[in-house]
């Protein structure tokens, strides 16, 4: 019973390696008879559960937190402080509710930011209308101020 | 689901001045395993959240500690924390979860932990 679990999991670690996000390319839902058991598994695993994927080594580098990354995390910390979330709650949704593309194609923090946002909003505490207007606002307010 | 629609900072009262997990000291009952028992982690379905790595999954480690207790991260993803479980800290011979490791390296191990609902015993 063991062996084969082993041999299926360690099947699936492979197929989960060769998934990769999809930059502009075209992605059709395919018809049902086209996802078998492996694949199903595959697509609806959590993102984050990369170990043992294989991969190519990548260069290691030290580099400090910005600005910008100190105060995401404050802000996420005092979102927990004040019951908006707790900390598992945090990972699954910047870790496995943004999907793959966006789990392995931001930054770290920059999924932290954006998972702060959504949940806000999810969790009704802001209107969707009332962060894109303040977000439109704070563009307009800093355009003339950025080259970008 | 008790608790939390009712009070969001239910946690956060429930953990200050005590820390998390010790807030959840004394829920779980007895554990049902003990340090030195071998275990088998269970292939439970992947969906939604887990932090039980799949690279674990059929493969048999020793608990080494008894960790803690806690609500399952399965459960406390959606802030369901009204039942608590105990967490072990496994440790496992790498050339038990990866069939290419090198014989060289016989003797390394890799610990992590895992929430009860995962072991069976082996």
């Amino acid at each position: 019973m063991s062996s084969s679990t082993r041999e299926r999991v360690m099947r699936h670690i492979n197929t989960v390696g060769q998934l990769q996000p999809a930059l502009h390319q075209p992605q059709h839902a395919p018809y049902p008879d086209a996802i078998d058991h492996a694949l199903y598994r595959a697509y609806t695993r959590g993102a984050h559960d990369v170990g043992g994927e294989p991969d190519v080594p990548i260069r290691w580098e030290e580099k400090e937190e910005e600005q910008w990354e100190l105060n995401t995390f404050a802000t996420c910390e005092c979102l927990a402080w004040r019951g908006v979330w707790n900390a598992e709650e945090r990972r699954r949704r910047q870790n496995v509710d943004v999907g793959q593309t966006v789990y392995l194609g931001l930054p770290y923090y920059g999924r932290w930011l954006l998972t702060a946002a959504l949940v806000m909003v999810d969790k009704q505490y802001v209107t969707l209308t009332e962060l894109v207007n303040k977000i439109d606002e704070v563009k307009k307010r800093h355009e003339d101020k950025s080259l970008r | 689901m008790k608790t939390s629609h009712y009070d969001r900072a239910h946690h956060a009262k429930k953990a200050t001045g005590v820390g998390d997990p010790q807030c959840f000291k004394g829920e779980a009952g007895l554990a049902k395993f003990k340090v030195g028992d071998r275990v088998r982690i269970k292939d439970l379905p992947d969906l939604f959240y887990s932090r039980c790595q799949v690279y674990t999954r059929g493969a048999v480690g020793v608990v080494i500690v008894v960790v803690y207790e806690s609500p399952a991260p399965e459960d406390e993803a959606w802030d369901n924390t009204d039942k608590s479980e105990w967490f072990y800290c496994v440790k496992f011979r790498q050339k038990d979860l990866w069939p290419e490791y090198p014989d060289l390296y016989a003797n390394d191990t890799v610990e992590t932990e895992f929430s009860e609902r995962w072991l069976e015993k082996a």
